[in-house]
């Protein structure tokens, strides 16, 4: 017998889908790296100090010692991936990097120790902070489906410089997100030590970066009460998508 | 941080904009502010300090030169450009053993002082930010701490032993096992003592070798000011920002002090903290200042940074002209000298953050605005890679919810497994998972006697996600993809597998290739990353249109109460009619009617319906279910149905 139920996408997998649809029209490649990652991509070559807070077990997951030949830790974020492709790739650069990511911190309804982040990364000649406006714009237009507005304010991550915080403002839309300000990622251009560690010559190269969590855009998109959710396993959860 | 607003007036003078103002010019230009208030009669604002910024801007004089900056209004008082200093003797004398972790140790003796209560203007500003006011000596040294950032720190000079006539302060590392007894922490009575592991900078009184403070995280009692003291030494020094995090993170002590020596505070701060504490004391408590040291192992110069004019356009994508960068720059306090095409800056001390030309160049465009940077999409260009991994994935997906599948993301967490972290959130979260099927075995159990709830026939999942495994000397992982089913709520039955079994021949033909698996008790798992990796490279994704908004309701954590209920109609009558009857008469906490089974028979109908019942305020009881079965039973025997 012909089974007549269909059954449910994950939201997170579906907001996926939805992103690499939105960003490969504009040439952006889905790129992936491991989740399990050494401290040199995770950390080193995104230019966050040796002694940078980040790297305390208060933050990070650390495999152990005996374990592994060189440090490795549960990723913190999609950035290594970025420092992956810019390795075995030439400009022009442009990937997208959804996937999960690891923070040693309690639970609660808002934070998870796993969620997904989308990063983002364009490296050309020429490349500058209205790329990263332009592409933010485009990507929330689409995927909030209504004109969206962005702003930078200034910030601080030790892999861009300038670092930007960047809200974003839906309108011409019923959305119940529509007509006011909403902090959405971090971004900002790539730091010049970050593109000479992955041998591209800043001289000459430019890129902007943008990191976000893909678990918040659910909880902005569809209203999702507990960050939890997402990792419960829960049909009375899945099902209603 | 918080500050005063009309403690920066100071240095801003009469032109300082609102605190209103104040606040949306540091958002866009600055810092995120996270709140304005008012206490004691003052005007705060609480600002998050970007964590490069924390040397210069945890004082007000640092959030004044921003706001200085960024309007263009000139300060009217700016400590840190005043060259005068305090008279030096030879009275005190530092011995700094390690000149890398202690690069900077000042001091000065303030002699005929009286300890008292502070002016209340002084003491005002302290409960402002949220300070309990002590005496004028120790709301002194807060006081400049709060307003230049330079912690500092007051002995009574009486109680510290001299010898031959000289106070002897030594820098140095713990020893192994030695102990320094620290000030006693808030709403505690006893000193804290702590024993050392050897990686703490000490303060040491030199005349005893006795460790008197933690350098840079927490002062010790030793020699404390008291209301009798009359002659104090009052220490401003500088210490290596990740010997002091290390040691505060460790006995985990936050305090204001410590977090600003964490930040990497210039210690170019040092002289103006001295001179401005000293003068302060004087004013408030009486005294002269009898005269001071200052040991300086290393000078404070910042780098000189080329900046082209060119780049700066070239990166932030604005058009600015030479002089619009110029008096930015000189608006931030660097030097400035024009050398046509390009500029050699210095920034002013203070500013540790500024050490590349992209450093200037976000100096530029944070303070000339971002509201100026306008927005290009980059032309499209064809995608030059596919993801083979997500195209697959995508595939899978189609056809298992195609079946009835739907998709979870369990925990990469579990209790017992291979791989275990160094550091765990929780026992039950040491490990991460080598498989998915443990993981989707339990979310089989748990939402199995949901199925009812949910208005399905049977549980139905599947996870597409990494799993982990150790592989000569490292982590090894792959994409897993696992489905199981559950068809009798009690648990595994053999009809589980055959339906696996029947789906994954399906999956089979979608993906047009053999998959290795083995089907049991409710599960099957195969290593995805190993079959999409034998599948040709996709040439472009199937084209995804972005869903329509859901709103999302949270589920009621109740569990959910099962009625069924049989009845003879007359042939012909819609089981909509029949539905519509009951639904009407089966109030508000009825979830769901599924129409379970029909027939006809000898000129009647027979429908069977399934309701579910669910409260999101407490569990049903029987009694309460059934009572409004009775409600239901009522109204079907009014139309003249006959209950089964």
């Amino acid at each position: 017998m012909e089974y007549k139920q269909l059954g449910h996408q994950h939201p997170l997998s579906k907001m996926i889908s939805e992103i690499n649809g939105i960003f490969s029209e504009i040439g952006f490649v889905f790129a992936e790296g491991p989740e399990a990652e050494t401290e040199h991509y995770n950390f080193d070559m995104l230019n966050v100090a040796k002694d940078h807070p980040a790297r305390d077990m208060q933050d990070t997951f650390w495999f152990k010692k005996e374990d592994t030949k060189e440090p490795m830790v549960l990723r913190t974020h999609t950035s290594p991936v970025q420092a992956r492709f810019m390795e075995s790739h030439k400009p022009p650069i442009r990937v997208i990097v959804p996937g999960k990511v690891f923070r040693n911190e309690a639970t609660d309804a808002t934070h998870e120790a796993q969620f997904h982040q989308l990063e983002g990364l364009c490296v050309d000649t020429g490349i500058n902070m209205g790329h990263l406006k332009g592409t933010i714009e485009y990507f929330f237009s689409k995927f909030f489906k209504g004109d969206v507005e962005v702003r930078f304010r200034p910030s601080f991550f030790p892999f861009v410089e300038p670092g930007v915080e960047v809200d974003m403002m839906l309108k011409n839309s019923d959305s119940k997100l529509a007509n006011k300000w909403i902090e959405i990622m971090g971004a900002g251009m790539v730091h010049p030590n970050v593109l000479r560690n992955c041998g591209i010559n800043p001289e000459v190269y430019s890129g902007f970066a943008f990191g976000m969590g893909i678990d918040r855009l659910g909880v902005m998109k569809y209203g999702v009460d507990d960050v939890r959710n997402f990792y419960s396993g829960d049909l009375r959860f899945v099902n209603q998508f | 941080m918080k500050v005063v607003h009309d403690w920066l007036k100071d240095y801003i003078g009469d032109l300082i904009p609102s605190a209103e103002k104040v606040e949306e010019l540091l958002t866009f230009h600055a810092f995120e502010v996270e709140g304005r208030e008012e206490v004691v009669g003052h005007e705060v604002i609480d600002i998050k300090i970007l964590p490069d910024r924390g040397a210069d801007c945890l004082s007000h004089r640092g959030i004044a030169r921003e706001i200085a900056s960024i309007t263009g209004i000139p300060l009217v008082f700016d400590p840190l450009l005043n060259q005068e200093r305090l008279p030096l003797f030879s009275d005190i004398e530092v011995t700094i053993a390690d000149t890398k972790a202690c690069t900077r140790f000042s001091a000065a003796l303030v002699n005929g002082i009286e300890v008292k209560d502070s002016p209340e203007w002084l003491q005002n500003r302290l409960r402002a930010l949220g300070q309990r006011p002590i005496n004028n000596i120790v709301d002194a040294t807060n006081y400049v701490m709060y307003a230049i950032g330079q912690p500092i720190h007051a002995y009574d000079a009486d109680k510290f032993p001299q010898v031959d006539g000289t106070w002897k302060f030594d820098v140095r590392f713990a020893q192994k096992g030695e102990t320094v007894s620290l000030i006693a922490e808030g709403g505690k009575q006893e000193d804290r003592i702590v024993t050392l592991q050897g990686t703490e900078l000490l303060i040491v009184d030199g005349s005893s070798n006795c460790p008197i403070g933690l350098a840079g995280v927490k002062g010790g009692a030793y020699a404390g000011v008291d209301t009798k003291t009359s002659k104090i030494i009052i220490e401003a020094a500088h210490f290596d920002a990740v010997v002091v995090r290390k040691t505060a993170r460790r006995l985990g002590i936050v305090i204001d002090a410590s977090k600003r020596f964490e930040n990497n505070l210039s210690q170019g701060l040092v002289p103006h903290a001295l001179r401005d504490v000293v003068e302060l004391i004087i004013k408030i408590a009486g005294g002269t200042c009898e005269g001071s040291v200052d040991v300086v192992h290393e000078g404070a110069l910042r780098p000189q940074v080329v900046l082209h004019v060119t780049h700066v356009n070239a990166l932030l994508g604005l058009c600015l002209t030479k002089e619009v960068m110029v008096e930015i720059l000189k608006r931030i306090g660097a030097t400035v000298e024009d050398k046509g095409e390009f500029l050699s800056l210095t920034a002013s001390f203070e500013r540790m953050d500024l050490n590349i030309p992209e450093d200037y160049i976000e100096e530029i465009g944070r303070i000339y605005g971002y509201n100026h940077v306008v927005s290009t999409v980059p032309a499209s260009v064809p995608l030059s890679e596919m993801n083979v991994r997500h195209y697959y994935s995508e595939e899978v997906r189609k056809t298992l919810i195609g079946t009835g599948f739907s998709e979870v993301i369990t925990s990469s967490f579990v209790a017992k497994d291979d791989v275990q972290l160094q550091n765990a959130l929780a026992s039950d979260k040491s490990y991460l998972r080598s498989n998915l099927k443990n993981n989707i075995g339990g979310v089989l159990d748990k939402n199995a006697n949901l199925a009812d709830l949910l208005g399905a026939h049977d549980t139905r999942v599947f996870e597409i996600g990494t799993v982990f495994s150790k592989e000569g000397g490292s982590i090894a992982e792959h994409v897993s993809l696992c489905l199981g089913v559950r068809t009798k709520v009690g648990g595994y039955t053999a009809k589980d597998d055959v339906v696996l079994s029947e789906v994954m021949q399906k999956l089979e033909e979608t993906l047009g290739t053999k998959i290795v698996c083995e089907v049991g008790n409710g599960t099957v798992e195969c290593n995805f990353t190993e079959v999409f990796s034998t599948l040709p490279i996709p040439t472009a994704y199937k084209k995804v249109d972005v869903a329509e908004e859901i709103v999302y309701t949270p589920f009621s954590v109740y569990p959910a109460m099962t009625r069924d209920i049989a009845l003879w109609v007359g042939e012909g009558t819609e089981s909509i009619e029949v539905e519509a009857v009951i639904n009407q008469s089966s109030g508000d906490l009825r979830l769901r009617t599924t129409l379970v089974d029909v027939f006809t028979k000898e000129g009647r109908t027979s429908y069977a319906f399934r309701l579910v019942f669910l409260s999101y305020k407490k569990t049903l009881t029987d009694d309460e279910v059934n009572s409004i079965m009775e409600e239901v039973y009522r109204s079907v025997t009014e139309k003249g149905w006959e209950v089964r």
